[in-house]
């Protein structure tokens, strides 16, 4: 276990996280059903370039929203691990996720343009961390299997709103329906990014800013108190901080599960537990894992499209289990 | 403030968990520099109290004063950075370096919450050096021992610089030697920075060797408060606990029909 000493070692943490992602990214950039040669694309001439900068227009924008969605679902999950003192938390075990993509797939059955989704998602998300945490008090404090069961049932719940919006929905609304249930990268355009960009960058700083008392939560809510943070203050801006991230990938991309869960620990064993250097790395950690695993699921069994979701929860259930087991 | 007075003050405090009522009236009047044993049965409200001066947890009613002026119209880190609340216990769920929970006490004194100067730092090393854990400070805190992690949460008060002390059972569960380290250097560190301290304890032994001052409470209540020597009687113990108390020289037992000894040192 290592523990980042200063802003400088901060900083270094921060650039090789930068360049894993620009790694990946490249390497997904290349491969998928038909292989595209980075220097095909550069030098670009005849029919070979021609190919290659037809597969980048399609491929950029996918990566760029994997990305995207990755960064924010891994960040709101680590600011959810240190807020409630709990390694389990994850916006998708917690119902918040569900929670989102019910709120969209209402707005959408609604007749309500796509430009609005990201908003009902929001506050769906909203909705749903405020149910699941109050379910989950106990006299005065949240209880870990209390907040799980809460996280189950919320999940029950939302996914009964989704089918049921689903029978109801016909022809492109169903197909939108499934979008949000599965989780998909497929249709991603430079819009899509643009508009998912701004809700990203806007709950990453919010978090960010929260490091420092977030870390004083970590060794417990009352430690924080007794420090002199605000703590039910705190509490709301992350829990809003962690709906935007959620509401906003979940809008673009559905319901993909367990990233949340599995970047920050990954990114915590190696770099340590403060929150300054586990909360900007795991944004980018979670940007890179999503990358890696679109590409895998484009490539593994091409040209048949594997759902991304499938090869994030292959990942990240294991992890689940072995801390399930391990948790006293 | 013309006339300092009391540097805590309750009167007619209450306070609850949900619907359980915790503190129903409490009253306290307690000087600065005192050492203040606060005694009484399980769910008495000693915990409680030390949590709404800590501001972990609101009052529900009642006067709460300290240092004159009511303690919630003061901005939470203005009094995080006079009041340090050492709870009972800490449950560790990530892991954190010994030197980080210490630094933790800088907190309050750092602009957002964070404290990394070379100040922050060399104090915190010097209470860890005063509270004999320096040794430790690279190690991961919720791999030490109860005793050593116990010392590591008092270092951190004494990098805080508060002027006031809440422990919570400081020495539950610590074996003899662990114990006495522990009061020793609580004692070296009052004595040095005349630090006022409220200690629940269940062990009225420490509390008529350690304290100045009692202060003794049965259902959310204060029944009696003030010096030791008036405070730890027979009478007043045996109501407070709800089982006849006899004084032995300075000490106190509570008889017993079924023990072998006939009676038992609390």
């Amino acid at each position: 276990m290592k523990f980042p000493e200063s802003r400088a070692s901060r900083a270094r943490a921060f650039a090789v996280g930068l360049l894993l992602l620009l790694a990946v990214a490249l390497v997904a950039f290349s491969v998928g059903g038909v292989r595209l040669s980075i220097a095909d694309l550069l030098s670009g001439r005849g029919e070979a370039g021609e190919m290659a900068r037809m597969l980048a227009s399609i491929r950029a924008p996918r990566i760029l929203l994997a990305a995207l969605v990755g960064g924010c679902l891994a960040l709101a999950g680590a600011a959810l691990q240190a807020l409630l003192k709990n390694p389990l938390a994850d916006p998708f075990l917690l119902g918040t996720s569900g929670g989102a993509a019910a709120g969209a797939a209402c707005a959408a059955l609604a007749g309500a343009s796509p430009l609005v989704s990201p908003a009902a998602a929001f506050l769906g998300a909203a909705a749903a961390s405020v149910g699941v945490a109050s379910l989950a008090m106990r006299g005065g404090r949240l209880d870990l299997q209390r907040l799980l069961l809460a996280g189950l049932i919320a999940n029950a719940f939302f996914s009964a709103l989704l089918l049921a919006a689903f029978s109801i929905a016909s022809g492109e609304a169903a197909r939108t329906m499934l979008f949000w249930m599965m989780g998909s990268l497929a249709d991603a355009t430079p819009g899509k990014d643009a508009a998912l960009a701004p809700y990203a960058l806007v709950g990453a700083v919010i978090l960010v800013a929260m490091a420092a008392r977030l870390n004083l939560f970590s060794v417990g809510e009352e430690n924080a108190a007794a420090l002199g943070v605000d703590i039910e203050r705190t509490k709301r801006i992350v829990f809003l901080a962690a709906s935007l991230l959620t509401g906003a990938a979940v809008a673009f991309a559905g319901v993909i599960g367990f990233v949340g869960l599995l970047v920050p620990h990954a990114v915590r064993a190696i770099a340590g537990n403060d929150q300054r250097t586990l909360l900007p790395l795991s944004g980018l950690a979670g940007a890179s894992l999503l990358v890696a695993a679109d590409a895998a699921s484009r490539a593994a069994l091409a040209p048949v499209e594997l759902p991304i979701g499938a090869i994030t929860a292959a990942l990240g259930a294991p992890l689940f289990a072995w801390l399930l087991l391990r948790t006293p | 403030m013309n006339d300092p007075g009391f540097l805590i003050e309750a009167r007619g405090l209450t306070a609850d968990y949900g619907r359980t009522p915790a503190l129903a009236g409490l009253d306290a009047a307690i000087s600065a520099g005192e050492v203040v044993a606060i005694l009484g049965e399980n769910g008495s409200g000693k915990s409680t109290f030390l949590k709404v001066l800590a501001r972990v947890l609101a009052a529900s009613g009642g006067t709460l004063l300290f240092d004159g002026r009511p303690l919630d119209s003061v901005p939470r880190r203005q009094t995080a950075r006079r009041i340090a609340y050492v709870p009972q216990s800490v449950d560790l769920v990530f892991p954190i370096r010994s030197l980080d929970v210490v630094l933790q006490g800088r907190a309050p004194h750092g602009r957002g919450f964070v404290a990394e100067t070379p100040t922050d730092r060399r104090q915190a090393l010097d209470a860890m050096r005063a509270c004999d854990v320096e040794g430790l400070a690279d190690r991961d805190a919720s791999a030490i021992s109860g005793g050593e992690r116990r010392r590591v949460f008092l270092a951190r008060a004494l990098a805080q610089e508060a002027e006031v002390w809440l422990l919570d059972e400081p020495t539950a569960g610590l074996d003899p030697r662990h114990r006495l380290e522990f009061l020793e250097t609580l004692w070296r560190v009052h004595g040095e920075r005349k630090t006022t301290i409220l200690l629940v304890t269940h062990e009225i032994g420490l509390a008529a060797d350690f304290a100045s001052m009692v202060l003794l409470l049965k259902g959310g209540k204060t029944i009696a408060q003030g010096p030791c020597g008036q405070v730890l009687t027979a009478e007043n113990l045996s109501r407070a606990f709800g089982t006849p108390f006899q004084a032995r020289g300075r000490r106190f037992e509570v008889r017993s029909g079924v023990l072998p000894g006939g009676s038992l040192e609390p």
